[in-house]
């Protein structure tokens, strides 16, 4: 609405003066041959990357086609790490947004201490993610870990949470929500504060209960941004993890928290496979760039404000 | 937050209900108090690995396997924090990760707001094309240009440098975009009446734009700067040398070099933490307040 105004007004003069002229290409310019160099460049030297045997080491990187595709089509760690990257994704993402929404929506209502509250739950979205894995595998080290002991209050037995091939993805899926739920709060809270007072009131008038209110006036109207905090989680969840499991399992025990971003560093920089570990990425890449068509024709996502 | 709804569950209650009488000030009251009852519990829950780390890192080595766990040490001690200073060059990690973070959000956030100005302010032929190609590249996962960007950095020569840190991150998407919705909030009248005034085309830019735009600057000035200080992948990658190793990447060495010395562990993932810590809370009204007003609707 503001921009179709303002390029009405900017529109209705006829020429740039050549000051303006000069300024934009003095700025577009440079922008575009870096561009070019290390956002577009690199990704078909990338592709051209996973038609090789590429090592960093020996001069000859042969030309194998579409082989790498064709072997991590019959890996089955290949498998297995598409499925801990789903695993991680969904069970991360659904319970975060969930998670988030239930702060939200206890919190929107508070006025008294109502920053400090924000600020507690953000702070672990300004901490290193390297130092937030730091202190919960301090946390969840299984004899003398805080958790255990808190556990072996309750009689229950140490767990050994990062070296069990069940409890360790879970983990890191509770630490990946611990240190996301500020942001997702913060979203949710600015959908909150677009939903009109009047609704409410005019609902109130009709005697509608507060969990009516929830029901039918907060969620139906919270439903775009509820969509908007899955997808983007589900599109990001696909190509993160790295930090949180380089620091505490490495993607162990048994590879079973072995997700793709640590495989493909894995592939290229520890066994340098840059042919292989380049076709990983491809496959990211196309796994990403589906969910944001999918996210494009189901939300029709407004990107002018 | 200027203003504030009082709108959501349990107590949807607005504040001409407390002048309803005593029946609905007590809901007021029991919703608010559920409320302040799950946010308590869940804010513990949040700090309650800072406490722990604050806690150890001053527990001599004997106390941090001491059954059971205690809050304050009976013998606090600050040898660990020498022994990260020591060992860890702590010093250096410090300064090259501040000189980095500085470089990278400086360039990043004055080229994200010229262009942010250029795309949102002026009319010119193919600008929504340039502007779409150049946001799509935003979705795309750094994971893809991990490896390429990597044997690019060794061709050129620049493995182990901090151009190498620097360079390929020096414009941002996430930014300039954020910088062009922001643009829409200030009047175009305001600039034709700067350039009728005689005004050059970066004075306008310097003088005008910018101290426009100080709330959306402010926030992405802090967020880039946290990101630009947490990175990882990308220094571990290119970096080697120790002397010129981030925060991040120091600490991530640290730890398995001490894996089982616990308080010093904690000493060096607090003296990773608390600098950026400070900064955000010195600053955090316009950070959050600043997530709503740059445009993040979701």
């Amino acid at each position: 609405m503001i921009q179709t105004i303002t390029q009405k007004f900017t529109g209705s003069r006829s020429t740039l003066r050549a000051a303006e002229h000069r300024f934009i290409i003095i700025a577009l310019v440079p922008t575009i041959l870096f561009y070019m160099t290390v956002k577009f460049y690199p990704i078909f030297f990338a592709f051209f990357i996973s038609m090789h045997e590429w090592s960093l080491f020996g001069n000859v990187s042969p030309f194998v086609g579409l082989d790498n595709y064709a072997l991590l089509a019959k890996d089955s760690l290949f498998y297995k790490v598409m499925w801990n990257t789903m695993y991680r994704t969904f069970a991360g993402t659904f319970l975060g947004a969930f998670c988030s929404l239930i702060v939200a929506l206890i919190l929107n209502p508070i006025k008294r201490g109502s920053i400090l509250l924000r600020l507690i739950y953000f702070l672990p979205v300004m901490t290193s993610v390297i130092a937030s894995a730091t202190i919960w595998k301090w946390m969840l080290q299984t004899r003398f870990g805080l958790l255990n002991q808190l556990l072996s209050f309750l009689g229950i037995q140490p767990v050994p949470w990062l070296q069990s091939t069940t409890w360790a993805m879970p983990s890191i899926i509770v630490m990946g929500i611990w240190g996301g739920i500020g942001f997702t709060v913060i979203i949710y809270l600015a959908g909150l504060k677009g939903i009109p007072k009047d609704y409410y009131e005019a609902a109130e008038i009709d005697g509608a209960s507060s969990i009516q209110l929830a029901l039918k006036i907060t969620l139906p109207l919270l439903k775009p941004v509820v969509s908007f905090v899955l997808i983007t989680g589900v599109i990001g969840g696909f190509s993160g993890g790295f930090q949180a499991i380089y620091m505490m399992t490495g993607g162990g025990p048994l590879d079973s928290t072995r997700v793709l971003a640590l495989h493909i560093y894995d592939y290229a920089f520890q066994r340098m496979f840059m042919g292989q570990a380049s076709s990983m990425s491809f496959v990211l890449f196309a796994i990403v760039l589906i969910l944001t068509l999918v996210q494009f024709k189901l939300q029709r996502v407004d990107w002018e404000l | 937050m200027a203003n504030q709804d009082f709108v959501g569950i349990p107590s949807q209650v607005d504040t001409r209900a407390l002048n309803r009488g005593a029946t609905d000030f007590q809901r007021l009251r029991r919703g608010l108090l559920f409320n302040y009852l799950v946010l308590g519990a869940g804010a513990i829950l949040m700090i309650v690995p800072f406490i722990w780390m604050i806690s150890t890192s001053f527990k001599p080595q004997a106390e941090t396997v001491s059954f059971p766990p205690r809050l304050f040490p009976i013998n606090p001690t600050i040898s660990n924090y020498i022994d990260v200073f020591d060992r860890a060059n702590m010093g250096r990690l410090y300064w090259n990760t501040t000189f980095i973070s500085v470089i990278k959000t400086v360039f990043n956030i004055y080229t994200s707001a010229l262009l942010g100005y250029i795309f949102g302010k002026f009319i010119f032929r193919g600008r929504d094309i340039i502007f779409y190609i150049l946001l799509s590249t935003w979705i795309i996962p750094f994971e893809v240009y991990l490896i390429p960007l990597y044997l690019m950095t060794v061709q050129v020569g620049w493995a182990d440098t901090y151009t190498a840190l620097i360079v390929p991150e020096i414009f941002t998407i996430y930014a300039m975009f954020m910088f062009r919705q922001f643009m829409y909030t200030i009047p175009t009248e305001l600039i034709d009446a700067a350039r009728i005034d005689g005004a050059g085309e970066w004075y306008i830019f310097h003088r005008i734009i910018i101290p426009l735009s100080r709330a959306a600057l402010f926030t992405l000035i802090a967020f880039y700067f946290m990101w630009n200080w947490n990175d990882f992948l990308w220094p571990l990658v290119v970096i080697s040398s120790h002397d010129k190793y981030v925060i991040t990447v120091g600490l991530a060495t640290f730890v398995g070099e001490f894996w089982n010395q616990y308080g010093v562990i904690m000493a060096g993932a607090s003296l990773a933490i608390i600098p950026i810590l400070a900064l955000f809370i010195a600053v955090q009204r316009f950070i959050i307040e600043g997530v709503v007003l740059t445009g993040l609707k979701g």
